[in-house]
Protein backbone atom coordinates (compact mmCIF):
# COMPACT_ATOMS: atom_id res chain seq x y z
CA UNK A 1 0.00 0.00 0.00
CA UNK A 2 1.78 3.18 -0.96
CA UNK A 3 -1.01 5.90 -0.34
CA UNK A 4 -0.60 6.75 3.37
CA UNK A 5 -3.04 5.69 5.94
CA UNK A 6 -2.93 8.83 7.48
CA UNK A 7 -1.60 12.46 6.84
CA UNK A 8 1.81 13.49 8.36
CA UNK A 9 0.06 16.06 10.31
CA UNK A 10 -2.66 14.42 11.87
CA UNK A 11 -0.44 11.53 12.21
CA UNK A 12 1.86 14.37 14.49
CA UNK A 13 -0.81 15.83 16.57
CA UNK A 14 -2.55 12.40 17.21
CA UNK A 15 0.90 11.38 18.51
CA UNK A 16 1.70 14.72 20.74
CA UNK A 17 -1.82 14.18 22.23
CA UNK A 18 -1.07 10.92 23.26
CA UNK A 19 2.08 11.41 24.47
CA UNK A 20 0.75 13.89 26.75
CA UNK A 21 -2.14 12.40 28.05
CA UNK A 22 0.28 9.46 29.44
CA UNK A 23 2.60 11.97 30.83
CA UNK A 24 -0.17 13.64 33.17
CA UNK A 25 -1.27 9.80 33.84
CA UNK A 26 2.13 8.90 34.92
CA UNK A 27 2.46 12.73 36.60
CA UNK A 28 -0.75 11.93 38.34
CA UNK A 29 0.56 8.44 39.74
CA UNK A 30 4.13 10.23 41.01
CA UNK A 31 2.09 12.84 42.89
CA UNK A 32 0.17 9.97 43.91
CA UNK A 33 -3.27 11.29 43.05
CA UNK A 34 -3.77 8.34 40.96
CA UNK A 35 -3.24 4.71 42.14
CA UNK A 36 -0.96 2.55 39.86
CA UNK A 37 -3.53 -0.11 39.89
CA UNK A 38 -6.11 1.64 38.59
CA UNK A 39 -4.05 3.66 36.25
CA UNK A 40 -2.32 0.49 34.33
CA UNK A 41 -5.18 -0.11 32.14
CA UNK A 42 -4.96 3.31 31.08
CA UNK A 43 -1.45 3.38 30.21
CA UNK A 44 -1.23 0.09 28.67
CA UNK A 45 -4.15 1.46 26.21
CA UNK A 46 -2.36 4.63 25.24
CA UNK A 47 0.96 2.93 24.95
CA UNK A 48 -0.93 0.61 21.96
CA UNK A 49 -2.98 4.01 20.90
CA UNK A 50 0.49 5.27 19.98
CA UNK A 51 1.92 2.14 18.46
CA UNK A 52 -0.97 2.22 16.11
CA UNK A 53 -0.32 5.79 15.55
CA UNK A 54 2.98 5.50 14.86
CA UNK A 55 3.00 2.70 12.69
CA UNK A 56 -0.33 2.54 10.76
CA UNK A 57 0.47 -0.62 9.65
CA UNK A 58 -0.55 -2.53 12.51
CA UNK A 59 -3.71 -1.06 12.05
CA UNK A 60 -4.20 -2.33 8.47
CA UNK A 61 -3.17 -5.24 9.06
CA UNK A 62 -5.29 -5.87 12.03
CA UNK A 63 -8.30 -4.49 10.21
CA UNK A 64 -7.36 -7.26 7.60
CA UNK A 65 -7.03 -9.81 9.71
CA UNK A 66 -10.68 -9.11 10.93
CA UNK A 67 -12.01 -8.75 7.45
CA UNK A 68 -12.87 -4.60 7.93
CA UNK A 69 -12.48 -2.99 4.99
CA UNK A 70 -12.05 0.74 6.05
CA UNK A 71 -9.36 0.85 8.67
CA UNK A 72 -10.91 4.20 10.03
CA UNK A 73 -13.63 2.13 10.69
CA UNK A 74 -11.25 -0.49 12.44
CA UNK A 75 -9.61 2.60 14.04
CA UNK A 76 -13.56 3.88 15.59
CA UNK A 77 -13.88 0.20 16.80
CA UNK A 78 -10.70 0.53 18.36
CA UNK A 79 -11.47 3.73 20.03
CA UNK A 80 -14.63 2.15 21.20
CA UNK A 81 -13.17 -0.51 23.05
CA UNK A 82 -10.64 1.66 24.39
CA UNK A 83 -12.90 3.64 26.08
CA UNK A 84 -15.33 0.87 26.93
CA UNK A 85 -12.41 -0.88 28.56
CA UNK A 86 -11.49 2.08 30.72
CA UNK A 87 -15.33 2.95 31.81
CA UNK A 88 -15.15 -0.33 33.03
CA UNK A 89 -12.27 -0.67 34.68
CA UNK A 90 -13.59 2.64 36.94
CA UNK A 91 -17.04 1.00 37.39
CA UNK A 92 -15.04 -2.07 38.40
CA UNK A 93 -13.44 0.20 41.52
CA UNK A 94 -17.17 2.09 42.21
CA UNK A 95 -18.41 -1.36 42.87
CA UNK A 96 -15.16 -2.08 45.15
CA UNK A 97 -15.67 1.07 46.69
CA UNK A 98 -19.53 0.92 47.50
CA UNK A 99 -19.01 -2.66 48.96
CA UNK A 100 -16.51 -0.77 51.46
CA UNK A 101 -18.14 2.05 52.47
CA UNK A 102 -20.95 -0.25 52.85
CA UNK A 103 -19.06 -2.12 55.69
CA UNK A 104 -17.33 0.83 56.75
CA UNK A 105 -20.99 2.30 57.80
CA UNK A 106 -22.02 -0.52 59.21
CA UNK A 107 -18.95 -1.28 61.63
CA UNK A 108 -18.82 2.59 61.99
CA UNK A 109 -22.52 2.01 63.73
CA UNK A 110 -21.74 -0.87 65.50
CA UNK A 111 -18.96 0.77 67.58
CA UNK A 112 -21.06 3.80 68.17
CA UNK A 113 -23.85 1.50 69.98
CA UNK A 114 -20.75 -0.24 71.80
CA UNK A 115 -20.07 2.99 72.82
CA UNK A 116 -23.32 4.31 74.06
CA UNK A 117 -23.80 1.04 75.81
CA UNK A 118 -20.25 1.20 77.59
CA UNK A 119 -21.00 5.48 78.49
CA UNK A 120 -24.35 4.64 79.85
CA UNK A 121 -22.75 1.47 81.57
CA UNK A 122 -20.04 3.85 83.37
CA UNK A 123 -21.87 6.37 84.27
CA UNK A 124 -24.75 3.77 86.11
CA UNK A 125 -27.67 5.09 83.95
CA UNK A 126 -29.82 3.75 81.10
CA UNK A 127 -28.73 4.22 77.51
CA UNK A 128 -29.14 7.64 76.47
CA UNK A 129 -30.92 9.02 73.63
CA UNK A 130 -27.69 9.88 71.29
CA UNK A 131 -27.54 13.77 70.48
CA UNK A 132 -29.31 14.37 67.80
CA UNK A 133 -27.51 15.51 63.95
CA UNK A 134 -27.21 19.10 64.51
CA UNK A 135 -25.77 19.70 61.15
CA UNK A 136 -28.47 17.75 58.93
CA UNK A 137 -30.69 19.36 61.32
CA UNK A 138 -29.38 22.97 60.52
CA UNK A 139 -29.19 22.44 56.65
CA UNK A 140 -32.62 21.30 56.50
CA UNK B 1 -32.76 -19.25 73.69
CA UNK B 2 -31.39 -15.39 72.61
CA UNK B 3 -33.93 -13.88 70.25
CA UNK B 4 -32.87 -10.98 68.37
CA UNK B 5 -35.24 -8.43 66.90
CA UNK B 6 -33.94 -6.21 64.14
CA UNK B 7 -35.85 -3.21 62.95
CA UNK B 8 -34.75 -1.63 59.92
CA UNK B 9 -36.00 2.01 59.91
CA UNK B 10 -35.72 5.00 57.45
CA UNK B 11 -37.54 7.89 59.19
CA UNK B 12 -39.70 5.68 61.13
CA UNK B 13 -39.93 7.58 64.12
CA UNK B 14 -43.85 7.83 64.56
CA UNK B 15 -44.06 4.23 63.89
CA UNK B 16 -41.61 3.04 66.09
CA UNK B 17 -43.92 4.01 69.52
CA UNK B 18 -46.90 1.30 67.85
CA UNK B 19 -43.66 -1.41 67.17
CA UNK B 20 -43.27 -1.20 70.32
CA UNK B 21 -46.55 -1.85 72.33
CA UNK B 22 -46.15 -4.89 70.36
CA UNK B 23 -43.23 -5.98 70.96
CA UNK B 24 -43.68 -5.48 74.46
CA UNK B 25 -46.79 -8.05 74.31
CA UNK B 26 -46.13 -10.36 72.67
CA UNK B 27 -42.05 -10.64 72.43
CA UNK B 28 -41.08 -9.07 75.85
CA UNK B 29 -38.04 -11.30 76.14
CA UNK B 30 -36.22 -10.41 72.90
CA UNK B 31 -33.46 -7.95 72.97
CA UNK B 32 -34.39 -5.63 69.88
CA UNK B 33 -32.28 -3.18 67.52
CA UNK B 34 -33.21 -0.86 65.40
CA UNK B 35 -30.92 0.23 62.67
CA UNK B 36 -31.49 3.50 61.53
CA UNK B 37 -30.77 4.10 57.99
CA UNK B 38 -29.48 7.55 58.08
CA UNK B 39 -32.99 8.86 58.73
CA UNK B 40 -33.41 12.17 58.75
CA UNK B 41 -36.14 12.84 61.55
CA UNK B 42 -35.93 11.40 65.26
CA UNK B 43 -35.78 8.03 64.65
CA UNK B 44 -32.62 6.93 66.63
CA UNK B 45 -33.56 9.24 69.37
CA UNK B 46 -37.47 7.47 69.90
CA UNK B 47 -35.65 4.00 69.46
CA UNK B 48 -32.91 4.89 72.29
CA UNK B 49 -35.58 6.34 74.20
CA UNK B 50 -37.78 2.97 73.99
CA UNK B 51 -34.67 1.13 75.68
CA UNK B 52 -33.64 -0.27 72.31
CA UNK B 53 -30.13 -0.44 71.23
CA UNK B 54 -29.80 1.78 68.05
CA UNK B 55 -27.59 0.84 64.78
CA UNK B 56 -27.26 4.42 63.48
CA UNK B 57 -25.45 4.50 60.21
CA UNK B 58 -23.98 7.35 58.86
CA UNK B 59 -25.19 7.25 55.50
CA UNK B 60 -27.96 5.79 53.68
CA UNK B 61 -27.45 2.59 52.54
CA UNK B 62 -30.32 1.26 52.04
CA UNK B 63 -32.86 -2.08 53.10
CA UNK B 64 -29.88 -4.39 52.17
CA UNK B 65 -27.07 -2.74 54.18
CA UNK B 66 -29.16 -1.54 57.12
CA UNK B 67 -30.77 -5.31 57.32
CA UNK B 68 -27.31 -6.76 57.28
CA UNK B 69 -25.73 -4.17 60.20
CA UNK B 70 -28.30 -6.03 61.93
CA UNK B 71 -27.44 -9.52 61.24
CA UNK B 72 -23.63 -8.28 62.08
CA UNK B 73 -24.98 -7.16 65.32
CA UNK B 74 -26.68 -10.45 65.92
CA UNK B 75 -23.80 -12.16 65.66
CA UNK B 76 -21.63 -10.48 67.54
CA UNK B 77 -23.70 -10.86 70.89
CA UNK B 78 -24.53 -14.42 69.81
CA UNK B 79 -28.12 -14.53 69.34
CA UNK B 80 -29.35 -17.72 68.35
CA UNK B 81 -32.42 -16.81 66.21
CA UNK B 82 -32.89 -12.65 64.75
CA UNK B 83 -36.16 -11.74 63.30
CA UNK B 84 -36.28 -9.09 61.13
CA UNK B 85 -39.48 -7.34 61.18
CA UNK B 86 -40.20 -3.96 59.19
CA UNK B 87 -40.69 -0.58 61.68
CA UNK B 88 -43.29 0.92 58.99
CA UNK B 89 -46.12 -1.37 60.91
CA UNK B 90 -47.05 -3.47 58.24
CA UNK B 91 -45.74 -6.54 60.45
CA UNK B 92 -47.86 -7.68 63.55
CA UNK B 93 -45.50 -8.38 66.87
CA UNK B 94 -48.50 -11.08 67.29
CA UNK B 95 -46.95 -13.38 64.80
CA UNK B 96 -43.32 -13.92 65.78
CA UNK B 97 -44.07 -16.96 67.80
CA UNK B 98 -45.20 -18.44 64.58
CA UNK B 99 -42.23 -17.43 62.64
CA UNK B 100 -39.84 -18.41 65.50
CA UNK B 101 -41.43 -21.73 66.30
CA UNK B 102 -39.72 -23.53 62.98
CA UNK B 103 -36.17 -22.03 63.99
CA UNK B 104 -36.93 -23.00 67.74
CA UNK B 105 -37.83 -26.56 67.27
CA UNK B 106 -34.81 -26.91 64.57
CA UNK B 107 -37.39 -27.74 61.43
CA UNK B 108 -36.11 -24.78 59.45
CA UNK B 109 -33.23 -22.20 59.46
CA UNK B 110 -34.89 -19.21 57.41
CA UNK B 111 -38.47 -18.95 57.64
CA UNK B 112 -40.37 -16.53 55.47
CA UNK B 113 -43.93 -14.95 56.99
CA UNK B 114 -45.97 -14.66 54.21
CA UNK B 115 -49.00 -12.97 53.44
CA UNK B 116 -50.48 -15.42 51.14
CA UNK B 117 -50.71 -17.90 52.87
CA UNK B 118 -53.38 -16.21 55.26
CA UNK B 119 -56.91 -15.36 54.94
CA UNK B 120 -57.45 -11.54 54.86
CA UNK B 121 -54.82 -8.69 55.61
CA UNK B 122 -53.10 -6.29 53.02
CA UNK B 123 -52.58 -7.62 49.87
CA UNK B 124 -50.78 -5.31 48.05
CA UNK B 125 -52.12 -4.16 44.70
CA UNK B 126 -52.64 -6.65 41.58
CA UNK B 127 -49.44 -5.51 39.86
CA UNK B 128 -47.42 -6.29 42.44
CA UNK B 129 -49.29 -9.51 43.46
CA UNK B 130 -48.07 -10.72 40.19
CA UNK B 131 -44.69 -9.84 40.21
CA UNK B 132 -44.53 -11.84 43.67
CA UNK B 133 -45.68 -14.45 42.21
CA UNK B 134 -43.55 -14.37 39.22
CA UNK B 135 -40.85 -14.23 41.41
CA UNK B 136 -42.44 -17.12 43.39
CA UNK B 137 -42.16 -18.71 40.36
CA UNK B 138 -38.91 -17.76 39.16
CA UNK B 139 -36.98 -18.95 42.07
CA UNK B 140 -38.62 -22.25 42.46
CA UNK B 141 -37.06 -22.81 39.54
CA UNK B 142 -33.93 -21.00 39.45
CA UNK B 143 -33.24 -22.99 42.97
CA UNK B 144 -36.00 -25.20 44.05
CA UNK B 145 -37.03 -22.68 46.63
CA UNK B 146 -40.98 -23.33 47.15
CA UNK B 147 -41.91 -19.88 48.57
CA UNK B 148 -45.20 -18.13 48.15
CA UNK B 149 -44.33 -14.37 49.55
CA UNK B 150 -40.74 -13.78 48.19
CA UNK B 151 -40.62 -10.24 48.96
CA UNK B 152 -41.85 -10.81 52.43
CA UNK B 153 -39.48 -8.52 54.90
CA UNK B 154 -40.77 -10.33 57.90
CA UNK B 155 -38.56 -13.20 58.17
CA UNK B 156 -36.67 -15.38 61.34
CA UNK B 157 -32.58 -16.60 60.55
CA UNK B 158 -31.71 -18.97 63.01
CA UNK B 159 -27.89 -19.51 63.93
CA UNK B 160 -26.16 -20.76 60.22
CA UNK B 161 -28.72 -17.99 58.67
CA UNK B 162 -27.57 -15.10 60.88
CA UNK B 163 -23.50 -16.17 59.76
CA UNK B 164 -24.70 -16.23 56.34
CA UNK B 165 -26.50 -13.14 56.37
CA UNK B 166 -23.75 -11.01 58.23
CA UNK B 167 -21.33 -12.59 55.73
CA UNK B 168 -23.50 -11.50 52.94
CA UNK B 169 -26.33 -9.94 51.74
CA UNK B 170 -27.66 -8.52 48.66
CA UNK B 171 -28.46 -5.13 48.52
CA UNK B 172 -31.30 -2.93 46.52
CA UNK B 173 -34.52 -4.88 46.38
CA UNK B 174 -32.50 -7.93 48.66
CA UNK B 175 -35.32 -10.10 49.82
CA UNK B 176 -35.78 -12.67 46.97
CA UNK B 177 -31.93 -13.11 46.40
CA UNK B 178 -31.62 -13.59 50.29
CA UNK B 179 -33.93 -16.48 49.70
CA UNK B 180 -31.66 -18.04 47.16
CA UNK B 181 -28.63 -17.24 48.85
CA UNK B 182 -29.44 -19.38 51.87
CA UNK B 183 -31.38 -22.29 49.89
CA UNK B 184 -28.09 -22.18 47.57
CA UNK B 185 -26.25 -22.12 50.91
CA UNK B 186 -27.64 -25.51 51.60
CA UNK B 187 -29.76 -23.58 54.60
CA UNK B 188 -33.71 -25.21 55.32
CA UNK B 189 -36.11 -22.57 54.29
CA UNK B 190 -39.82 -22.89 55.80
CA UNK B 191 -43.32 -20.40 55.24
CA UNK B 192 -45.75 -19.42 57.96
CA UNK B 193 -48.73 -17.17 57.19
CA UNK B 194 -48.99 -13.76 59.00
CA UNK B 195 -51.12 -11.00 58.22
CA UNK B 196 -50.07 -7.97 57.05
CA UNK B 197 -51.23 -4.58 57.21
CA UNK B 198 -50.62 -1.20 55.13
CA UNK B 199 -48.07 1.09 57.07
CA UNK B 200 -49.94 4.08 58.96
CA UNK B 201 -47.60 6.72 58.32
CA UNK B 202 -45.73 7.32 55.03
CA UNK B 203 -45.27 5.85 52.12
CA UNK B 204 -43.51 2.70 50.69
CA UNK B 205 -39.95 3.01 49.71
CA UNK B 206 -40.97 1.04 46.51
CA UNK B 207 -43.09 2.94 44.14
CA UNK B 208 -45.32 1.75 41.56
CA UNK B 209 -42.54 3.03 38.49
CA UNK B 210 -39.92 0.94 40.35
CA UNK B 211 -41.68 -2.46 40.07
CA UNK B 212 -40.46 -2.95 36.71
CA UNK B 213 -36.75 -1.91 38.07
CA UNK B 214 -37.17 -4.39 40.62
CA UNK B 215 -38.20 -7.32 38.42
CA UNK B 216 -35.09 -7.00 36.08
CA UNK B 217 -33.15 -6.31 38.80
CA UNK B 218 -33.83 -9.34 40.82
CA UNK B 219 -34.19 -11.60 37.89
CA UNK B 220 -31.00 -10.58 37.10
CA UNK B 221 -29.44 -11.36 40.09
CA UNK B 222 -31.29 -14.22 40.26
CA UNK B 223 -30.19 -15.60 36.91
CA UNK B 224 -26.29 -14.65 37.88
CA UNK B 225 -26.47 -16.46 41.71
CA UNK B 226 -24.07 -19.49 40.84
CA UNK B 227 -21.19 -17.73 39.73
CA UNK B 228 -21.23 -15.06 42.10
CA UNK B 229 -19.33 -15.15 45.23
CA UNK B 230 -19.51 -13.37 48.11
CA UNK B 231 -16.76 -10.60 48.65
CA UNK B 232 -15.67 -11.80 52.15
CA UNK B 233 -15.42 -15.30 50.35
CA UNK B 234 -12.78 -14.23 47.84
CA UNK B 235 -10.93 -11.75 49.83
CA UNK B 236 -11.14 -12.80 53.59
CA UNK B 237 -10.26 -10.17 55.95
Amino acid sequence: MTQAILPVEIQLLSLVVLVVFSAWVLWLIRTQQLHLRESLIWLLTTVAAIAVTAWPELLVRASRLVGVQVPANALFGAGLLYLALNVLAVTIGVSRNTTTVRRLAQECALLRAEVVELRARLDGRPPAAPAPREQEKAKR
Amino acid sequence: MRVAVIVPAYNEARNLPRLAEGLRAHAPGCDVCVVDDGSTDDTSRVAAELGWTVLRLPVNLGIGGAVQAGYLWAREHGHDVAVQIDGDGQHDPAYLEALLAPVKTGDADVVIGSRFLSEGGFRSTAVRRAGIRYLSWFLRLRCGARITDTTSGFRAAGRSAIELFARYYPSDYPEPEAIALAKRAGLRLAEVPVRMSERTHGRSSITALRTLYYLVKVSLALLLLPSRRSPSEVHPS
